[in-house]
């Protein structure tokens, strides 16, 4: 076989993988919609026992969105895994159906957020046609990380909502600028970690007994998480902190395969949160309703009771949606709709939320596993560590598995700043996905 | 990196798996915990967004119904009689709770018994929710009656079947109207209530069943049925002595009779005159505490009677008389308290009761001395109209031997038809009574007025039983029971046995 002809073989390898690959995406956005359609009816059903009168309007938004990025696929990302859109079109559905059942103008909004967000995500698969675009500019993006960072504490622009400082007004619209710098910030540490990997693998440095890279080596990360780290318990997001530390450890750690960076860096965390718990009241507070929320069942400990009542209510099978008490629990339709779809969907829907985010994190990690750039692939575990993780930690402190951090539970919760930052990051492993299946399709093809 | 990405992925899976694990202690293992914690009004607010079944009576005239209204709660109750069915309805309220039938049958009403449950699945096809309608043992008529003829005046009225213990009539005034209290807009609910629990005359207790009082020469009923049960009083022995008053060992203070009247003879004179030297004597001399004791704890005092309402009065007859004193030859032996004793004899001292229980007493002699369980419910019905439950009749107390309770019947009756409650003969039907006048005070002289009674078709078994109290009526002699309790009681009879 000739140079040329294997490139062709290559090519018409590629195109069928695509072929294959999008058609599957597409049933399963099919399913999805599906699903969301039933919630949405019986949702309707069950609060005022008819359907939806904006039943049409609501069949865009679900349907017609989902189906642009697919196109989107097709044209800018052709042989990206199948998974990651209907899982994301499905959480955000779900999410989008509890929001109007709980608040009929926040669906609205929503929908709007929604439609920003698929924008989003085709602009990021139009802008970024090639990973190495990102690695390029991974300090551009590493400053643009602390900027938005920092944003919420300027003056003038920055907002306090909730006893959080991290909302920023520009004129008419409110967003947080953290949810942004989640991802350029996961960008910086992976082109920045790819730089250095060799050096922070190897133990050049003694410290009594122990081998340890060169400071100077990893100086600059250490800078960079201790003043986000420092901005953000300003801000009082310890969510976001608390995501943060995560992201960084396990970068650092996959990047270098020295478990010694993962034991300073719980050891750091267990510090640091110490302190934190000493220093700052509200800190305290929540660990305090974290042990025993009867304490204050009325004050502090009113949201996480009621999100217990609320999953305790739905048993295995859940109210039934629409059928529940809702409206109870403060921030319901953000932080606290795991507990909403716990009690109308029943141990069975919420551990289905489990498992879309779990195969979420799966496709994200077996796309970071395949890929043989190691920026790629650093970036994708990143990636999926944010998605995975913030999950988790929204939904660990609804169910008292953890202290109570305000995130979003992303695609699900309400919020835009979320919505689109999370459909940009989705873009981002979309496009890794496909580079990297360009790139060796053959393994891909045998299955 | 592969490696480390394969542990990261285990670890992302741990951390879900101990999340779904978490999720299955709260929603499985412990949600019935959750659901039970008394903060947690979820299961309140349930039922106020279901469907609730109607409160109706033997007639099948809507005490309590459930309505739709436009509101965060689906449903409000509303009580179309207002305050005639209060005490035995109760309210239901998601504020201020619930009382009553509401209370106990709640569970029914909103469909939670399994045999409500089965009766849905029956129906599967047929659109019908599983709530249930309870239909009471009251009848609207007569509990009309026993309203119109308390009229404006404090006191209770009950009536019940002796037969199956069944409650025909409980009306107590002053009354409230439910429908105010269960209003879903709290604001003007929680003031009213707060208004009535102030209120020094206790509207939202039943003064049938929740409160009690002397219950005066009715409990010469008892007393007498000490005597006959302890064997030492039969229809001719002992023959008491006519005498204006009666003075107990150990004290120099006498009981007097009524007005000064000479009174005494044997049983069914003494039950006609009501005479309280007689019955002092019999309880101080003849008896001892010990009968008195067992005759008032047979006839259901010292303990809640199981009627299916919320929180009754116990009824008291105390159980402790000091330590003996003597023992004298052909005498009941004398205790430290036997004056007190004396005066127990004749329903007053530390004796209390309440309308229901004295309605049980003559129950007890109207049905062969068993006392049946007092309940206000009869059925169960589910909503296509199906009967998916009744009240099993049971006895509670027998106060006395049928021979005994045939002497007593006798006995009341011939208060009837030569003594004071004379106002009760209704032709064509065997009525049997006792009047009562318990005394409060003589500066004003006042009084509870008290009758009790039991009626049924002549030569046949009673079908009713009533007790009438008036509370702190004017006057103090020995007519003022039959003056005023009698003629209610007299017109709820009536209603009971001559509908029409």
């Amino acid at each position: 076989m000739t140079i040329t002809e294997s490139a062709t073989h290559q090519q018409v390898v590629v195109k069928a993988l695509g072929r294959r690959r999008r058609t599957t995406e597409l049933g399963l956005l099919i399913l999805a919609v599906l699903v969301i359609c039933g919630t949405y009816a019986l949702a309707s059903l069950g609060k005022s026992a008819s359907l939806p009168a904006d039943i049409v309007p609501f069949l865009g938004v679900i349907v017609a969105l989902p189906i642009l990025a697919h196109l989107a696929n097709r044209k800018f990302a052709p042989t990206s895994d199948p998974l990651f859109l209907p899982l994301a079109a499905l959480l955000n559905g779900l999410g989008y159906v509890f929001i109007a059942r709980l608040d009929g103008d926040l669906a609205g909004l929503q929908a709007l957020w929604t439609a920003v967000g698929i924008f989003g995500y085709i602009a990021t698969l139009i802008v970024v046609r090639d990973v190495r675009f990102l690695q390029r500019y991974r300090y551009t993006f590493g400053l643009i990380g602390v900027l938005l960072l920092i944003m919420p504490l300027l003056p003038g622009v920055g907002r306090s909502i909730n006893g959080s400082r991290i909302w920023v007004s520009l004129g008419p619209i409110g967003f947080q600028p953290g949810e942004l710098a989640k991802i350029a910030l996961a960008i910086f540490f992976a082109g920045y970690l790819v730089d250095r990997r060799e050096l922070l693998g190897v133990a050049t440095f003694r410290i009594g007994r122990i081998n340890t890279p060169d400071p100077k080596y990893f100086a600059p990360i250490l800078v960079a998480v201790g003043f986000s780290l420092i901005v953000m318990v300003f801000e009082k997001d310890l969510g976001s902190a608390l995501l943060f530390f995560v992201l960084f450890i396990v970068m650092l750690w996959v990047a270098t395969g020295r478990g010694s960076y993962l034991a300073v860096g719980v050891l750091l965390f267990s510090a640091s949160s110490y302190a934190a718990w000493r220093m700052f009241s509200h800190v305290q507070t929540r660990v305090t309703i974290w042990i025993n929320p009867w304490s204050d069942p009325s004050g502090k400990g009113f949201q996480v009771i009621q999100g217990a009542y609320a999953l305790a209510w739905g048993g295995t099978t859940g109210t039934g949606p629409g059928l529940g008490i809702a409206g109870r629990i403060p921030a319901d339709e953000s932080d606290f709709i795991f507990a909403v779809i716990g009690e109308e969907l029943g141990l069975l829907g919420a551990t289905a939320v489990l498992c879309a985010f779990l195969l979420l994190a799966g496709s994200g990690l077996r796309v970071a596993q395949r890929s043989s750039d190691p920026f790629s692939s650093l970036l994708a575990v990143g990636l999926t560590t944010l998605i995975a993780f913030q999950a988790f930690i929204i939904i660990a402190g609804v169910i008292r598995l953890l202290p109570l951090t305000g995130v979003t539970l992303p695609f699900v919760s309400y919020g835009g700043s979320s919505l689109v930052a999370n459909y940009i990051l989705l873009a981002l492993l979309i496009r890794i996905s496909d580079q990297t299946a360009r790139k060796t399709p053959e393994p891909l093809v045998a299955r | 990196m592969n490696r480390q990405i394969k542990i990261l992925g285990i670890v992302i899976m741990l951390c879900y798996f101990a999340a779904f694990l978490k999720l299955n202690q709260i929603q499985v293992l412990q949600a019935g915990a959750y659901n039970d914690r008394p903060e947690n009004t979820r299961a309140q607010l349930r039922d106020f967004n279901k469907p609730r079944g109607d409160i109706v009576t033997a007639e099948g005239e809507i005490a309590a119904t459930s309505v739709v209204v436009r509101s965060e709660l689906r449903y409000q109750r509303a009580y179309p009689e207002g305050e005639l069915f209060a005490h035995v309805t109760g309210y239901y309220s998601f504020r201020l709770g619930s009382t009553g039938v509401e209370r106990v049958y709640n569970a029914e009403l909103t469909g939670r018994t399994p045999s409500l449950q089965l009766h849905e699945l029956s129906g599967f096809f047929a659109d019908q929710s599983s709530e249930g309608d309870v239909v009471l043992t009251l009848r609207g008529p007569v509990q009309r009656a026993a309203r119109d003829a308390l009229g404006g005046n404090n006191g209770s009225v009950v009536a019940l079947d002796p037969r199956t213990g069944d409650i025909i009539a409980m009306y107590s005034n002053p009354t409230y109207d439910p429908n105010v209290i269960s209003a879903n807009q709290g604001e003007e609910a929680v003031a009213v209530k707060t208004l009535l629990d102030a209120a020094p005359s206790k509207p939202l207790l039943s003064r049938a069943y929740q409160e009690r009082y002397f219950p005066g020469s009715t409990f010469k009923i008892v007393t007498a049925a000490a005597g006959l049960t302890s064997n030492k009083v039969t229809e001719t022995t002992p023959d008491y002595p006519v005498v204006q008053s009666y003075t107990p060992p150990l004290t120099t203070r006498p009981i007097k009779n009524f007005d000064g009247n000479l009174c005494g003879g044997t049983l069914f004179v003494i039950l006609q005159k009501s005479c309280n030297s007689s019955f002092a004597q019999m309880a101080a001399e003849t008896l001892g505490p010990d009968p008195m004791i067992a005759a008032a704890e047979a006839a259901g005092f010292n303990d809640a009677p199981p009627i299916d309402l919320t929180r009754p009065a116990i009824s008291v007859y105390p159980t402790n008389f000091g330590s003996l004193v003597s023992t004298p030859e052909g005498a009941a032996p004398v205790y430290e308290d036997t004056p007190a004793l004396a005066q127990t004899g004749i329903g007053q001292n530390d004796v209390a009761a309440t309308p229901l229980q004295m309605a049980l007493v003559a129950a007890g002699v109207a049905n062969k001395g068993r006392i049946m369980v007092p309940h206000v419910m009869s059925e169960i019905r589910a909503r296509d109209g199906a009967v998916v439950g009744s009240y099993a009749d049971s006895p509670w107390r027998d106060s006395m031997s049928p021979e005994n309770a045939e002497i007593l019947r006798r006995g009341m009756i011939s208060v009837v038809t030569d003594g004071t409650a004379s106002i009760l003969a209704l032709p064509g039907f065997d009525v049997g009574g006792k009047t009562g006048t318990a005394q409060l005070g003589l500066d004003p002289p006042q009084s509870h007025a008290w009758i009790i009674a039991f009626a049924g078709p002549a030569g046949q078994a009673p079908t009713i039983a009533v007790a009438v109290m008036v509370q702190g009526v004017d006057g103090a002699s020995g007519s003022t029971g039959g003056r005023v309790a009698g003629p209610i009681a007299k017109q709820v009879l009536q209603a009971a046995l001559m509908p029409g």
